[in-house]
């Protein structure tokens, strides 16, 4: 069970289907693992289908009744958007393959970066996935602008508290935090940056695993 | 979750009228249904597409919400969700995929819009079936008309016209702050929030 979960605002933004895909990315994993926060966003769903419903109403052409009988009955039956076969998860869609196996870009000390950002075209933010090796320490770092975080394996500790998997943090320029990675494994995060880090520590230049 | 999960039926959980007819289309293709669905429904989804600046493309999204709800109506149930809130969802998801498919650039989108945003009751994981999913729809209707202006105001502009928490308060000139107390005033009042431990 996760510990560490989007605030209110999140959820609400992600109901309203205003979030970024990369941060909609982030609150459905954490969704798929979280019967709390599910539940939190069928409640604001549902406080969608009531806004829905408070607002004007705008009538609409008298013929297009006719056109959608039209449509459905000339279209195939079956939704091409419902998969027959079963449903691959976003992540695995979205990577293809085993997380541990990617094209790692190994960077100083025990961390490895990959930078997805290019498997969401025409998104604004930068979108990274880090690999923080088991009881590896990263540097030092503060953030500019927002980084949204979510742990996809292992988990991490830094001076907020322990973070384990499909737990999910967001960072401000107000945060400075030396994650270390606990436990026996890897820890793995996606992580969406509206700006880049910036690091704190004394090897600034050489270790910038999240600067490109 | 909650205990309210484990109550047997009684009549707040039964199904409201529109469940119903959503159910009728589901099992039986039922177009009389279906058409007092779209009725229904039509007006509010050609609004919420016009708020959300797709004013020309309107009666499109009614047309894809209706189409799209024809097809799902197979996986719908009552139990999961109420038929407000699954058509709500479905106008949201097919909203931002009338707006990705406008702005992509490539043909290929790697992830799609149900892959990041769930319709209710779709997910197979889910176990339990909660009634105070249905009832907390009506509870916020309920309460609905009781809050202040101000808090309707900047749930609307969130839910209705696709802005941020930030957005909202750059448009009404008014700190983040104060966005995000009205709306954890009114989402206290709603009994949106169960448990908060973030806020």
């Amino acid at each position: 069970m996760t510990r560490h979960h989007p605030d209110s605002f999140s959820l609400m933004e992600y109901s309203a289907g205003n979030l970024s895909e990369p941060h909609a990315l982030c609150i459905r994993l954490h969704l798929n693992e979280c019967p709390q926060c599910r539940s939190r966003v069928d409640t604001l769903d549902s406080l969608g289908a009531v806004m829905m419903e408070y607002q004007p109403k705008v009538s609409v052409s008298e013929n297009m009744f006719d056109d959608i009988l039209a449509k459905i009955d000339g279209a195939p039956e079956v939704d091409p958007s419902i998969p027959a076969v079963k449903k691959m998860g976003p992540l695995e869609k979205l990577l293809g393959e085993d997380i541990n196996k990617l094209p790692w870009k190994r960077q100083l000390g025990d961390v490895s970066v990959l930078d997805i950002t290019d498997r969401f075209p025409g998104q604004r933010e930068q979108v990274v996935l880090q690999k923080l090796a088991a009881g590896g320490k990263a540097p030092a770092h503060t953030h500019r602008g927002e980084e949204t975080t979510i742990v996809l394996q292992g988990s991490f500790a830094d001076q907020k508290g322990v973070f384990n998997q499909w737990d999910f943090v967001v960072l401000t320029d107000q945060d400075e935090h030396k994650p270390v990675a606990v436990g026996c494994e890897d820890c793995i995060t996606l992580s969406v940056l509206s700006a880049p880090v910036k690091l704190t520590g004394t090897f600034t230049r050489m270790l910038n695993p999240f600067i490109r | 979750m909650t205990t309210l999960e484990h109550k047997p039926a009684n009549s707040e959980g039964r199904k409201d009228p529109w469940s119903q007819l959503l159910q009728k289309v589901g099992k039986n293709q039922d177009r009389e249904a279906y058409h007092a669905l779209f009725e229904h429904f039509g007006p509010q989804i050609k609004y919420y597409a016009m708020a959300n600046g797709l004013a020309s493309h309107a009666e499109e999204l009614v047309q894809e919400v209706f189409v799209s709800i024809w097809r799902r109506s197979c996986l719908y149930d009552w139990r999961k969700a109420a038929a407000s809130t699954w058509i709500f969802t479905i106008a949201r998801n097919q909203r931002i995929d009338m707006l990705r498919k406008m702005q992509r650039t490539s043909a290929e989108m790697p992830i799609e819009t149900e892959d990041l945003w769930q319709i209710p009751g779709e997910n197979e994981n889910e176990p339990v079936t909660s009634l105070h999913r249905l009832m907390s729809e009506r509870r916020i209707r309920e309460s609905l008309s009781h809050l202040p202006e101000e808090q309707i105001t900047v749930i609307a502009k969130v839910y209705m016209e696709n802005k941020s928490h930030q957005m909202v308060a750059d448009e009404l000139a008014i700190p983040l702050g104060t966005v995000k107390s009205r709306v954890r005033l009114a989402l206290n009042k709603l009994k949106v929030i169960l448990q908060d431990q973030n806020v």
